[in-house]
């Protein structure tokens, strides 16, 4: 009785022990990592990338390639964007940016007084580099370094080549465009435009809207009550298309008309693969992003004084639905 | 040796040290973790702060512009240089994750500095409208610092998101440790406390036994303690009483027995003293009628047989004296004669009897009734157990300072163990003495006498006589003693 009573009491003073060692073990190990301090001496630089329409896989892609790149060559690159069109926070984005001193700006290009006359001024008063991506503004009204990405006359000029071949030289065809266009849609409309200015059996359909989906759909609704035996539809601003195709496929089968857009809008990819887009082109976003940075870096680094004005392009390919008859 | 105030104080210092242990243990821990948390504070207070002067320039700026006094500029001024300083303490809350928005925000600081700046001095040269400009410019400017600070408390939420959580885990942990330990030292207690008490209960417990066993009257059984403290010494101390109470009762006994023995002897001697005095009744009867015998035996003209019961009532008195009396040796060789005339007139022809005396010599002290059965023994083995008589000589001589008595006889001797036996005082006889004395009563007296051992000497051997030599010192028969 009395051996049992101490055997049990020495096993319960092992358990205890053995928790109480386990517990304590625990409370040393629950240290964690504090982050690591900031070397104040060597700083590196700081790059941003500002864009709207953060939510489409086009920026997200340009995004990924910028912060690829970035990591690559070490640098700080930090991605202010919005989703969806504003343009408010988009330009108080880059005033910021051009307050906080960064070492460059990569942003995406919009069309408006405010934008270049940040770039223009704030932005050269502090000498702070800007270079465009994907859209573009001119140079003598942005004093942008240079524009990356793609060349859009010459995707304009793709698209119509690819509207010739797949419907013919002969029909109507609309082309949709912003009441404001952006710089890049006047490029893509222009490449459109010298391609198309060859047929004269070709009746091109200039339909300006917003680019809301509404006005979309009624500006559609117009066109096809104006012109019921329009063929070619190209939405030159890649959001618009989906109200587009909507109001169309409203009123008839899309199957037998031709349907152009271009990549960087979220709905693309689904209309495309339900087969209601003849072609699509195809941008490389990831790579604008890449080289963005990269050139950024040269110029800042001085290896490539001044940078092309013209800007540099990335390849855009034009990609045929397979599955539209 | 371990005390009972010993293991006390033992145990209750573990506890206190155990207790200290923790207690600073528990400190350490609450106030590291107070520091962290203090830490954690200072960075938002500091972020905040700067947001906060910041927007305070604005204002300042905005009284300036409408009230451009020297307390106005003096105050902006005042903003800017605290703001400046505030510079070193931003820097570092810095770390790899919020680098960007940190240098952004103290790049905004220096923008906003420098928008005030112009400001102020575009306002001086009363260009208004200019300066209107940039103090909306600066509110501008105020305004990112506002937001950035947002996104930088949220960026340091989420980067010391897993040090909050650590804490939190390590708290809990914490938790669980003291729940254990207490659990542990609980247990651990109880062990060393039980352990404690009963290595003082369980002494006590067999004390109490002992202690029972005795009262019961078991003085036998050794009282045992597994102990090594006070209760130990308690028990020994304890086991020697026992052993002393049962040396004691054994004593007791011991005596109690003698005392029953003495009273028996008491009663023996009381039976015997009445013994004696009944025997004493005879013996002056026997002396006062031997005595009449005597007369009426000498008025009746036989000389011979009044002379004969003369001696035999003389013996006889003397006998009837105490033993315990010294006499000259003088009387006991008159008593010596009176008795030799009885054993004559009985033997006859059979004894020869030779006396050689240095009558100088017979003034010394001796017991009363020595020589007498010493001759009574000589007849009774040289005469009495012998058809043709035999020789008794009986010699006082002198040898240095003692006084030699010897008596002799012819008779069978005797062997070596009957000598020292009769020495010894080993040897009881089986004859009747006429005087009821023997020869060792006879011995004994003697050695008590002188207090010596050597006085009495035989020498003998078996078929060739016997000699007794009894040494008397001079010196002593000086001395009266009774």
């Amino acid at each position: 009785m009395n051996k049992l009573l101490s055997l049990f009491t020495i096993i319960i003073l092992g358990v205890l022990g053995y928790l109480t060692y386990i517990s304590a073990e625990g409370i040393l190990n629950a240290g964690w990592h504090e982050p690591l301090p900031l070397a104040r001496d060597s700083q590196q630089f700081r790059l941003v990338l500002i864009n709207q329409d953060s939510d489409t896989p086009f920026w997200d892609n340009v995004a990924k390639g910028a912060v690829k790149r970035a990591e690559e060559e070490g640098i700080m690159l930090e991605v202010l964007s919005n989703y969806g069109k504003n343009d408010d926070v988009f330009l108080s984005n880059l005033d910021l940016a051009i307050h906080s001193r960064v070492d460059g700006i990569i942003v995406q290009g919009l069309d408006q007084e405010a934008f270049k006359e940040l770039t223009k001024v704030r932005a050269a008063f502090h000498s702070i580099p800007v270079i465009t991506i994907a859209e573009d503004v001119p140079v003598e009204e942005s004093l942008r370094r240079t524009y990356v990405g793609s060349d859009h006359f010459e995707a304009g000029r793709l698209i119509a080549e690819q509207l010739i071949s797949d419907m013919g030289t002969a029909g109507k065809v609309a082309v949709l465009y912003d009441t404001n266009p952006h710089y890049y849609q006047k490029l893509r409309k222009e490449g459109v435009e010298s391609v198309l200015r060859h047929y004269p059996d070709i009746n091109l359909l200039s339909v300006e809207t917003e680019p809301t989906k509404d006005k979309v759909m009624m500006a559609t609704q117009n066109l096809l009550n104006n012109h019921p035996d329009a063929l070619g539809f190209i939405a030159i601003n890649a959001d618009v298309t989906s109200g587009m195709v909507q109001e169309i496929s409203r009123r008839k089968q899309v199957g037998p008309l031709f349907v152009y857009s271009f990549d960087d809008s979220t709905d693309i990819e689904s209309l495309f693969n339900e087969a209601k887009l003849d072609a699509v082109v195809s941008q490389d976003p990831e790579k604008m992003g890449d080289w963005g940075v990269e050139l950024l870096i040269e110029w800042l680094e001085g290896e490539t004084v001044p940078l092309d004005f013209g800007g540099y392009f990335t390849p855009v390919t034009i990609i045929e639905s397979k599955d539209k008859p | 040796m371990n005390t009972i105030q010993k293991k006390i104080f033992f145990l209750t210092s573990m506890i206190v040290v155990i207790m200290m242990g923790i207690w600073i243990a528990l400190s350490i821990y609450i106030r590291q973790t107070h520091d962290q948390y203090n830490d954690i504070l200072q960075r938002y207070l500091v972020l905040n702060e700067v947001n906060e002067d910041s927007q305070n320039l604005i204002t300042d700026l905005n009284n300036y512009l409408y009230n451009p006094t020297p307390v106005n500029k003096m105050q902006i001024e005042e903003r800017e240089t605290k703001l400046q300083g505030m510079e070193n303490q931003i820097w570092d809350l810095g770390h790899v994750e919020n680098e960007f928005e940190l240098v952004n925000y103290i790049n905004l600081k220096d923008s906003l500095m420098a928008t005030v700046e112009r400001s102020v001095s575009l306002a001086n040269q009363d260009d208004s409208e200019a300066a209107y400009q940039e103090f909306n410019e600066a509110t501008r400017i105020a305004n990112y610092i506002a937001q950035t600070k947002t996104s930088l408390v949220e960026t340091e939420l989420e980067t010391y998101d897993v040090v909050y959580r650590g804490i939190i885990a390590r708290s809990s942990e914490v938790n669980r440790f003291g729940i254990w330990l207490i659990l542990l030292l609980t247990v651990v207690l109880i062990v060393f406390s039980y352990m404690l008490s009963r290595s003082i209960t369980r002494p006590v417990i067999q004390l109490t036994e002992a202690a029972n066993h005795l009262s019961m009257g078991h003085f036998d059984k050794a009282v045992e303690v597994d102990s090594n403290d006070e209760l130990y010494f308690l028990a020994k101390t304890f086991n020697r009483m026992r052993l002393n109470i049962n040396n004691l009762i054994q004593e007791i006994q011991k005596q109690a027995e003698l005392e029953k023995e003495l009273q028996e002897n008491k009663l023996l001697l009381q039976e015997s003293q009445f013994r004696s005095l009944q025997s004493q009744i005879n013996p002056h009867f026997l002396f006062n009628t031997l005595n009449t015998i005597s007369k009426k035996a000498y008025l009746e003209g036989s000389q011979e047989t009044s002379d004969i019961l003369v001696n035999v009532a003389d013996l006889l008195r003397y006998n009837l004296k105490s033993v315990d009396r010294s006499v000259s040796l003088r009387e006991e060789v008159t008593i010596l004669d009176g008795y030799m005339e009885i054993q004559k007139a009985r033997y006859t022809d059979r004894l020869v009897f030779i006396k050689d005396i240095d009558d100088s010599l017979l003034d010394v002290r001796i017991p009363a009734l020595t020589l007498q059965p010493i001759i009574e023994n000589a007849i009774i083995h040289s005469v009495e157990t012998r058809e043709e008589g035999g020789t008794v000589i009986f010699r006082i001589d002198k040898e240095e300072e003692f006084i030699k008595v010897e008596i002799e006889d012819d008779g069978p001797g005797m062997s070596e163990d009957m000598m020292s036996s009769l020495l010894e005082g080993a040897y009881v006889s089986k004859q009747g003495h006429s005087t009821g004395i023997g020869f060792v009563n006879v011995v004994k007296r003697v050695q008590l006498f002188y207090e010596r051992h050597d006085l009495i000497q035989i020498e003998s051997a078996p078929g060739s006589g016997t000699l007794i030599k009894l040494l008397i010192p001079k010196e002593r028969g000086d001395s009266e003693h009774v």
